[in-house]
């Protein structure tokens, strides 16, 4: 392939092959393959989904109204979102309106997912690829209490307190038995914060694993458990009953308690915990600024979270929707999922078979056939591969496109978009955050953009919880107990064909199914999920996706320890369950 | 020097004393009695932190989150006290060669001592190459750890049966653990995903008595998947009183009555939601208004709609369960009958007048 | 065809095919024979009366009647429904057991539904015969003492193998409420839901099952009749007072 241009990106294959495989703390299989030049920075990137269930050819032929049990599925991590788009698909097709309550607790269920998948990613997915465990056993335990007394007020900060802690680390470390810190990159250069932030880090990565937990216990009250909630088409399963008989069989007083319990505490967390280290991180690595990748050129988000019922109109949807391209900040296009000429899934370079691959599909014709083969310059063999060649078909994950253009989705999309459109709910915060840190607005274009966009949505999300929570209340108070519209739930009351398509903002970004139902059975059901877009392998016309774009250019402090590949793209959160579903 | 699980919990301030009394406390909680206490203490005493290799194929990592909401034991003890997670692609710090070499050291410093935990499956359509790691098919890293593993644990449906993916028409073929693991004890920890105490409590459990759970024929642990939903379900009496919900938020389903008209999968159902309930004890399916789907059971994505109580039965056409082929079978009899019927009178009535006429003759 | 009516095959000959033309030449000085032995009676109609509580409450199990109002206290309509569905299964199950016991204790054709003459052939001549009477292809069926051979392949799958497959089935259902200990749970549960797969498949099947019993009632309960009215012996009589009568 030699040296070629495309969005901006040089791409040269020729310096040393480096291969990650497993990229581990992701959801799901990925391998990533880079190029070094012999300064040890990143001229090339391939990154390719290794794993593939066929969840759309598994759907054909089955009811609608159970497919939000199969896309679930899809993934436990981002657990619901696709439920949630597949219910809303299959209303759209069937035309069903569903009640205003049915709305407001189907947005909690999926603010309560954005607020858990985020913290769990930061500190479980994502902080050991800023802070170095094995450097916290070196922390004063007392300058590290002076820290985390100085960030914030979360009363967990004493010197006894993290003290004890290291302790604890220390033995820990002494048995040799080192658990998932084995092998770690401790002592690699790329890792910048003190020791005491180390350590501060480390003690709440641990409260964070015990707090997540409690988070999802609202879908559990809805959905009754967490991961995989339950949903329906025409509203929510969960009946409500406040004021009569029966009610401790159905969500009554003591359950909207508990919610609202939840949500404080919640709040607490980020604003405690959360915002306050990633700050405190960031300003650490402020000079660590790669990974843009396509963020600063093109990004994409559907919206989300409809304030009023049924309305999904862009006004109504309280998480911002639109696309950017070709970095022109100044204009945010309108998208529309059932335009053929926008949303289009390409599978040049990826394990599909197109009877035309030289063209792309809209997803309500989409077709999901395998099609397994390495290209001619791959290293290895069939079932053991060494090297591949992205001249080739590579990659499980199909290459979506909108109006031909590889996009960026996710928080930091959603973010941009928002700062855009001056929306004050996302401007305010990130002008914060820059101003915080000291950086220009261009800072954002990076993996910490990425990390910290993030972390602001999930405290938006947090607050958007309490919002939606006074509203169910208020419109139960005002006399509406309903939660699920029956009457199109009889499939004889379906007219013999009709289409449809159902889009959340998943935690990773924009995620969409389109469904087209005959006789009352799936005819053909497609999804394009978050992961897809970022994941995304090249086009025909040799495009890089936004986790290959994000990748160049960045220097590696050590060739054969692949720190910086891990942290860039953990910034994405990557699920590849989801993307190639 | 590897610490004990005794040391593990001293180090984290517990006093012998407490300690023996978590000991008698377990003890009694499992119901084995007092005199048993001794027992755990000795083995949690003496026993270096068992080796964990948690292996990821075809699957949704809802049971590795399920894992991680456990409240008793909290996730994080159980991960960095109990037992010594050593490779886990969901948590581990290493990646690629770094993280493989792990597996080359665990096999071989705790030959037969480890256990291997399987979240997902191994597909084994287009060479096993629907899931790829480190370049290989999956199936092949999973044979290759099982091989030196004291025992495997399926973690939920997709290990135990083959779960969504391998729903029909399963393009992977996707199998489970136990069709390609043949000489290993295998635990079948099933759910879609488990709850997360039952997880742990599999886990602990093995650790504390070290020994497997007394399994079912399929392979359950008998503890938690001895009963069905249906049996310990608190709408019960709603259904021995024939008080049913008829229609999605009807006043029935505002009166939490038995969802058993819902397609509810309860009946047939082998968990522990209904006792344990999920996430720390705050709901399970059936308490927030939606029938079991039966996500424990093997091959529950294909048993018809999650709404229809009856089976679809696909060898008698498209849309078509027990009463619609027996209803339609029986109709058909009868009509076949009253024919059949119809013209025996007939012919009885012409022999009966050809034998008059002969008669007259 | 003609039978030596001395050959010592006759005998199994005549209990193979049901034609007993020597117990025929000697019907108009006796006029009836004792066929069905009074236990037999009994059985067939306690069974008869457990069959049909069995499919009411086994289909009022599957689809169960509108919802009953008020708490749950004031009423146990399905725990009633479903113990009707126990007890005649019980009684089935006792009923079965005896009249298996009189298969070997009573008389020759007591034997008949449990076992058929698969590898004799003149067995399959007759129940060719009788299809070809049902077909209308004869004018007279051919005089048969114990069971007609027809009526004897449909008792041997319609009743005994069904009652087998439903009690298997229908006690291993039972077994999984019994919980683990119970007898029907070790006898029953423990293999049969492992042989399905689970529990939901042996629910399918036992309510499939259910309709083939109710196809082989539709059938057995017209030919009775019918033959009763049309045929060359004696039915419903038989079944009440044991004796049957042979017409010309
Ligand atoms: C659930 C319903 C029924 C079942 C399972 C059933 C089963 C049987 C069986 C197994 C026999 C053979 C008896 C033996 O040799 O032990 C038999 C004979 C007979 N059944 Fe039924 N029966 C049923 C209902 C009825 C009904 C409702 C009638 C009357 C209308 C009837 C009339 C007869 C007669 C007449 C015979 C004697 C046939 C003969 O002489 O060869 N049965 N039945
Ligand atoms: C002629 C014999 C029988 C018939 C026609 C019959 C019919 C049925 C039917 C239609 C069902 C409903 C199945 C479903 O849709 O889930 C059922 C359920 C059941 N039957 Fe039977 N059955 C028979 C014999 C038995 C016997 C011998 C037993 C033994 C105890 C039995 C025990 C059960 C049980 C336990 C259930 C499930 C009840 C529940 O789920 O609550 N049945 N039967
Ligand atoms: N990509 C992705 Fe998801 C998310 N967020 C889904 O739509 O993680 Ni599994
Ligand atoms: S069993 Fe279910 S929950 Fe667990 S990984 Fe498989 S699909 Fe996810
Ligand atoms: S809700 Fe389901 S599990 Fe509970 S009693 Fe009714 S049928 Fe049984
Ligand atoms: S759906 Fe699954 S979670 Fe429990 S109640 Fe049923 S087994
Ligand atoms: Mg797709």
């Amino acid at each position: 392939m030699g040296v070629y241009e495309t969005q901006g990106f040089k791409l040269d294959n020729s310096g040393k092959r480096v291969v990650v495989d497993p990229v581990c703390r992701i959801e799901g299989h990925l391998r990533v393959e880079v190029n070094l030049d012999a300064n040890n920075v990143i001229r090339n990137a391939v990154s390719t989904g290794t794993m593939w269930r066929g969840l759309e050819v598994i759907l054909k032929g089955r009811d609608p109204r159970d497919a939000w049990a199969f896309t679930e599925r899809i993934c436990g991590v981002c657990t619901g979102t696709h439920a949630l788009t597949s219910v809303r698909a299959v209303e759209d097709a069937l035309a069903i309106k569903i009640p205003e309550n049915a709305n407001t607790i189907r947005n909690m269920m999926q603010l309560t997912l954005q607020v858990h998948d985020h913290l769990v990613h930061f500190y479980h997915l994502h902080a050991l690829d800023w802070v170095d465990v094995v450097s916290a056993l070196k922390a004063d335990p007392k300058r590290t209490s002076e820290l985390a007394q100085s960030i914030s007020a979360w009363p967990l900060s004493s010197p006894g307190y993290f003290r004890d802690l290291q302790n604890r680390l220390k033995k820990f470390v002494e048995s040799g038995q080192l658990g998932p810190f084995m092998n770690g990159y401790w002592g690699n250069p790329a890792y910048k914060l003190p020791p005491e932030a180390n350590l501060m880090a480390v003690a709440h990565y641990l409260e964070a694993l015990d707090f997540q937990k409690e988070i999802v216990k609202i879908h559990t009250i809805f959905g009754g458990k967490n991961p995989h909630p339950n949903w329906l088409v025409g509203g929510m399963p969960c009946a409500i009953n406040v004021h009569d008989t029966g009610a401790v069989g159905a969500i009554n007083m003591e359950r909207l308690n508990l919610v609202k319990s939840i949500i404080d505490r919640s709040i607490e967390f980020t604003e405690q915990v959360y915002i306050p280290d990633l700050l405190a991180i960031a300003s650490f690595y402020k000079g660590w600024l790669h990974g843009g990748g396509l963020s600063s050129k093109s990004v994409l988000s559907y919206g989300d979270i409809p304030d009023r019922a049924n309305d999904y109109s862009a006004k109504n949807l309280l998480l911002p929707r639109g696309a950017i391209i070709n970095g022109d900040l100044t204009r945010v296009h309108e998208v529309d999922l059932k335009d053929p000429e926008q949303i289009q899934e390409f599978v040049t370079h990826s394990w599909y078979k197109y009877a035309d691959e030289a063209r792309g599909l809209h997803p309500f014709d989409g077709v999901t056939e395998p099609n397994f083969a390495l290209g001619k310059n791959a290293k290895g063999t069939k079932t053991d591969i060494k090297e591949l060649d992205e001249a080739a078909k590579y990659s499980w994950i199909k290459a979506p496109r909108w109006r031909g253009h590889a996009m960026e989705v996710g928080p930091l999309a959603r973010y941009i978009i928002g700062y855009v459109q001056k929306n004050p709910e996302f401007k305010e915060p990130v002008d914060m955050v820059l101003k915080k840190l000291d950086v220009p607005l261009s800072a954002l274009f990076s993996t910490l953009g990425r990390t910290a966009a993030r972390g602001l949505e999930c405290q938006w999300a947090a607050h958007k919880l309490a919002y939606f929570h006074d509203k169910l209340i208020a419109n139960i108070k005002a006399g509406d107990s309903s939660t699920a519209n029956i009457e199109k739930w009889d499939p004889a009351t379906w007219p013999k064909e009709v289409k449809g398509a159902g889009f959340t903002e998943a935690p990773r970004g924009a995620l969409a199914h389109w469904i087209r139902i005959k006789d009352g059975r799936i005819d053909n059901y497609q999804c394009v999920v978050p992961t897809t877009w970022n994941g995304s392998p090249r086009d025909g016309k040799g495009q890089i996706g936004a986790f290959e774009a994000s990748l160049m250019n960045t220097p590696m402090a050590k060739a054969d320890e692949p720190l910086e590949i891990l942290r860039t793209i953990h910034s994405f959160d990557p699920c590849l369950a989801c993307s190639t579903h | 020097m590897i610490e004990t699980f005794y040391e593990t919990l001293r180090r984290q301030g517990i006093t012998r004393r407490s300690f023996l009394k978590f000991c008698s406390l377990t003890a009694t909680s499992l119901g084995l009695g007092s005199a048993f206490a001794p027992r755990i203490a000795h083995a949690l005493e003496t026993k270096p932190r068992t080796p964990v290799i948690w292996l990821h194929g075809l699957e949704c990592t809802c049971c590795s989150e399920s894992f991680i909401r456990s409240a008793h034991p909290l996730a994080k003890d159980v991960v960095l006290s109990m037992l010594s997670l050593d490779y886990d692609d969901t948590l581990m710090a290493a990646a690629g060669h770094q993280a493989e070499a792990i597996l080359e050291e665990i096999k071989k410093k705790y030959k037969g001592q480890y256990i291997l935990a399987v979240e997902g499956n191994p597909p084994l359509n287009e060479g096993g190459m629907y899931c790829i790691q480190s370049g290989k098919p999956f199936v092949e890293k999973l044979k290759y750890m099982a091989a030196d593993a004291k025992a495997i644990i399926s973690w939920g449906s997709c290990a135990s049966w083959g779960c969504v993916q391998a729903a029909k028409p399963n393009p992977t073929q996707a199998v489970p653990v136990h069709k390609v693991i043949t000489d290993k004890p295998i635990i079948k920890v099933p759910g879609c995903p488990p709850i997360a105490e039952v997880m742990t409590g599999v886990v602990t459990y093995m650790l504390t008595f070290d020994r497997i759970p007394e399994l079912d024929r399929q392979g359950r642990p008998k503890m938690f998947y001895g009963q069905r939903i249906h049996d310990k379900c608190y709408r019960r009496p709603h259904f021995d009183a024939g008080q049913f919900v008829e229609e999605w938020d009807d006043d029935a389903a505002r009166r939490g009555y038995c969802l058993y008209k819902m397609g509810c999968k309860g009946p047939t159902t082998y968990n522990a939601c209904s006792t344990t309930r999920w996430n720390g004890g705050v709901s399970f399916p059936i308490a927030s208004g939606h029938g079991c789907i039966g996500c424990s059971e093997e091959g529950f994505w294909d048993k018809g709609g999650f709404y229809d109580r009856l089976t679809h039965i696909k060898q008698f056409g498209v849309e078509a369960n027990a009463d619609k082929v027996g209803g339609t079978a029986a109709a058909v009899a009868g009509a076949a009958v009253a024919a059949h019927a119809a013209v025996s009178a007939i012919k009885r009535a012409r022999v009966n007048h050809a034998e008059e006429n002969q008669g007259g003759k | 065809m003609s039978l030596a009516r001395d050959s010592s095959s006759y005998h199994d000959m005549a209990t193979a095919t049901g034609v007993d033309e020597a117990a025929v030449q000697q019907a108009p000085s006796i006029k009836s024979m004792y066929v069905y032995e009074a236990p037999v009676r009994l059985w067939h109609w306690v069974n008869a009366l457990c069959i049909v509580t069995l499919a009411a409450s086994g289909y009022l199990i599957g689809s169960p009647l509108p919802s009953m109002p008020g708490e749950a206290s004031d009423s146990f309509l399905f725990g009633y429904i479903r113990f009707a569905h126990f007890a005649a299964a019980y009684i089935l199950a006792v009923g079965f057991l005896v009249r298996i016991y009189w298969g070997f204790a009573g008389n020759s054709h007591a034997r008949e539904i449990f076992t058929l003459p698969l590898l004799t052939a003149a067995y399959w001549r007759e129940v060719g015969a009788m299809l070809q009477w049902y077909a209308f292809l004869r004018p007279y069926p051919n005089r048969y003492v114990g069971h007609n051979p027809l009526a004897r392949l449909a008792m041997f799958f319609g009743v005994f193998l069904m009652t087998l497959f439903m009690l298997a089935t229908g006690f291993a259902l039972y077994g999984e409420g019994a919980q683990a200990g119970h007898w029907s749970h070790i006898l029953f549960t423990s293999w049969v839901i492992p042989l399905f797969g689970q529990s939901q498949d042996v629910h399918t099947w036992h309510h499939l099952g259910m309709w083939a019993i109710v196809l082989f009632v539709i059938f057995h309960v017209y030919a009775a009749i019918r033959e009763d009215i049309m045929g060359r012996q004696s039915m419903l009589s038989t079944m009440i007072s044991g004796y049957r009568m042979l017409k010309k």
